[in-house]
């Protein structure tokens, strides 16, 4: 039982992660970015790529090496995302939603196919290994690598939250979320704003990435597309738009997952997990903490 | 005259359609017949070559192109060169049916691949509908068997026949309770059903856990915690090298203790990189012939190593042998006719291949199965039981 929301909560993490930065955008310009869990992918390849050029890491300074390269992917995703929101989406902001959606689509099999083409399809083994001792608490195993993302990615959590709550940014981003032309005539930038969320979700989605890498060792290019979808599920779940929501929805699919397929088995994992995105789309579209939207008049 | 121009149109579709098909016929017939007198003998091989299983593609397409320059250093078949055209399945279905197309429009007389089983599936009907014999070296769910297609010949053990020895090698060692894990493919399905039922006739093993996974993920620890529940002897794992790595990392980090035995599908060196450090170490596997675990292979194994750079893998022996099959069958049937190949095969009576000497059962099986177990050893698949 412990074990099973142990596992919930680890594998949690990582959707919350992923979720923000869908979350995020969605709020800002109403665009599902559906390159988003390529984003995850992108992250990973790169800090194979960095690990790889650097050569044979010993052991005892991998943690280091690790959290270096995490630093450095992040600002490298953040940035291709910028790019990519530049090139696909900012050309078509005024066009019809089904138009960026399209886009989406588009610029996340440019981002898969690329990958396949560069890389080449097969499975690539992280060169850096997460390992350690497993401790005994309340009956689950817990081990040491499974802290340390753990602690990161709350990390990276908290620290977006009190940016959005605390900086000016964040108060322009939380502005344009709610209105984007009353923003634009109260003086505040909002290209700039908007490439800021996509470069924090982005760098976000690498982060993830390069975690996922380190403890599971395996990657290759389709690995952002489930993930994507899990994330958007996490996203609607918590209330799509809203932050808090992005992070409440990533733990609670985590859990709704290990203990779904405990009840039903593992391969009904998949069914059961979009099974429940489709009850909150039809039932509460707005997520756990999302509001309704009062038109104003 | 309103009703007359839709008949005219109608008869002249008819007409356009019998035109074309017949246009069609000759087109094909004829281009048949061509490459049926001169000009390169032209064997297909519809293998993965890209995705998930193109390491393995890799060591196929070698192997056969060995075969293929042997056979026409020697002077051919039928006083004509083989060529060899490898199309790319990338284990996917659909990309496998528009390959055996493509391989068929080609020209081509013979088919000798096949690896993954549901991909394979696909292309039978395409090749059966040609009359173009197939010798499947790789691919060897029951399924494939089940079709009961005249042109279909597997040279590779099944499903039943790897499942029996897994049972048999079970037995033997002494394991008292098992958990099965399969990832929905047809190919791992297959063997985790027919070591389930094998198991239950048999009745000295218990089946402590049957489950499937979702293949492509990364995070298995459902089914982790459910081995760790069921707290078996041995796990038998059915399905790819990928996630097979992953389920052993993460069984060995929840601190699994008991046996691990993975199928043919996991035997890759990728198996032992993603499970990471010594955890792969011990994971015994059911597995055909290697070029490692031949014996006299040795010879086999520097031609191959001369030739490409680099050691040959999985299934290189048998893509191997079913391009020398192929070369045998058409020479004994004197022609590329589909019909007199496949004849040619179903009389083949010790045939010496790698495995052993040759005789298609009538389902045009092997008649013995040719499964050993591979144990781990030193970041190795070495031979533990050849199970003789």
């Amino acid at each position: 039982m412990t074990q099973l929301i142990w596992n919930g909560l680890f594998v949690g993490s990582f959707y919350a992660l992923v979720a923000l930065g869908y979350s995020m955008v969605y709020g800002i310009i109403k665009l599902l970015n559906f390159a988003h869990g390529d984003i995850y992918m992108l992250g990973a390849f790169i800090g194979f790529a960095m690990l790889t050029s650097v050569g044979v890491i010993p052991a005892s300074l991998s943690i280091t090496a690790l959290l270096i390269v995490l630093l450095l992917v992040m600002i490298s995703t953040g940035a291709i995302g910028v790019a990519i929101e530049r090139v696909a989406y900012r050309p078509l902001r005024n066009s019809p939603r089904l138009a960026v959606l399209i886009t989406a689509v588009g610029a996340s099999f440019t981002l898969e196919y690329g990958v396949a083409a560069m890389a080449g399809p097969n499975p690539r083994v992280f060169p850096v290994r997460l390992e350690g001792q497993t401790f005994d608490v309340l009956g689950a195993r817990i081990s040491a690598p499974q802290i340390v993302l753990m602690v990161v990615a709350i990390i990276l959590m908290l620290g977006l939250n009190s940016y959005v709550q605390r900086t000016s940014m964040g108060r322009a981003m939380r502005a344009i979320a709610l209105d984007p032309k009353g923003s634009l005539l109260m003086g505040i930038n909002v290209n700039k704003v908007i490439t800021w969320t996509f470069f924090i979700g982005s760098a976000l989605a690498g982060a993830a990435g390069v975690m996922a890498g380190a403890y599971y060792g395996k990657i290759d290019f389709l690995m952002g597309f489930i993930i994507g979808l899990k994330a958007f599920t996490a996203a609607v779940i918590g209330g799509i738009g809203n932050i808090k929501g992005a992070m409440l929805g990533g733990l609670l699919l985590g859990l709704l997952e290990a203990f779904g397929s405990q009840w039903l088995g593992g391969q009904w994992r998949d069914v059961f997990t979009f099974a429940v995105l489709i009850l909150f789309l039809t039932l509460k579209p707005t997520g756990l903490l999302g509001e309704r939207v009062t038109e104003r008049v | 005259m309103k009703l007359r121009i839709p008949r005219a149109l109608g008869m002249a579709a008819v007409a356009a359609t019998v035109l074309a098909t017949t246009a069609c016929g000759g087109i094909l017939g004829g281009g048949g017949e061509k490459t049926a007198d001169s000009g390169p003998i032209k064997v297909a091989a519809v293998i993965p070559l890209s995705g998930s299983s193109a390491p393995t593609g890799a060591f196929m397409k070698n192997g056969m192109q060995m075969a293929v320059d042997e056979i026409n250093a020697k002077g051919g078949v039928l006083g004509r060169q083989l060529q060899l055209d490898a199309e790319d399945e990338a284990c996917d279905p659909t990309q496998a049916a528009a390959a055996a197309n493509k391989a068929v429009s080609n020209g081509a007389v013979i088919s000798v691949g096949g690896y993954c089983s549901g991909a394979t599936l696909p292309t039978l009907p395409i090749f059966q509908k040609a009359n173009i014999p197939m010798i499947i070296p790789a691919a060897n769910s029951q399924d494939l068997v089940n079709q009961k297609l005249p042109n279909v010949f597997l040279i590779n053990g099944t499903g039943a026949q790897q499942s029996a020895a897994a049972v048999k090698f079970m037995v033997k060692d002494g394991v008292k309770s098992v958990a099965l894990v399969d990832d929905n493919t047809s190919y791992s399905k297959d063997i985790a059903t027919e070591t389930k039922k094998d198991l239950e006739a048999d009745g000295n093993v218990k089946v402590a856990l049957a489950t499937s996974v979702t293949a492509g993920e990364s995070d298995y620890s459902s089914v982790v915690h459910d081995i760790m529940g069921a707290n078996p002897d041995m796990l038998y794992w059915t399905g790819y090298y990928q996630e097979g790595g992953l389920i052993i990392n993460q069984l060995k980090a929840a601190g699994y203790t008991g046996k691990i035995m993975v199928a043919d599908g996991s035997v890759d060196a990728s198996l032992i990189k993603i499970a990471g450090g010594s955890n792969a170490e011990g994971v015994l596997a059911t597995m055909t012939q290697t070029p490692d675990t031949i014996k006299g292979a040795e010879s086999w194994i520097a031609d191959y190593t001369k030739k490409f750079g680099s050691a040959p893998g999985p299934y290189s022996t048998q893509s191997y042998d079913a391009v020398r099959l192929a070369a045998e069958a058409i020479t004994k049937a004197g022609s590329t006719d589909g019909t007199k190949v496949i004849a040619a095969l179903e009389a083949i009576d010790g045939f010496e291949l790698f495995s052993g000497p040759l005789k298609f059962t009538p389902e045009h099986t092997l008649s013995s199965g040719g499964f050993q177990i591979l144990v781990v050893q030193d970041g190795k698949f070495v031979l533990k039981d050849a199970l003789s």
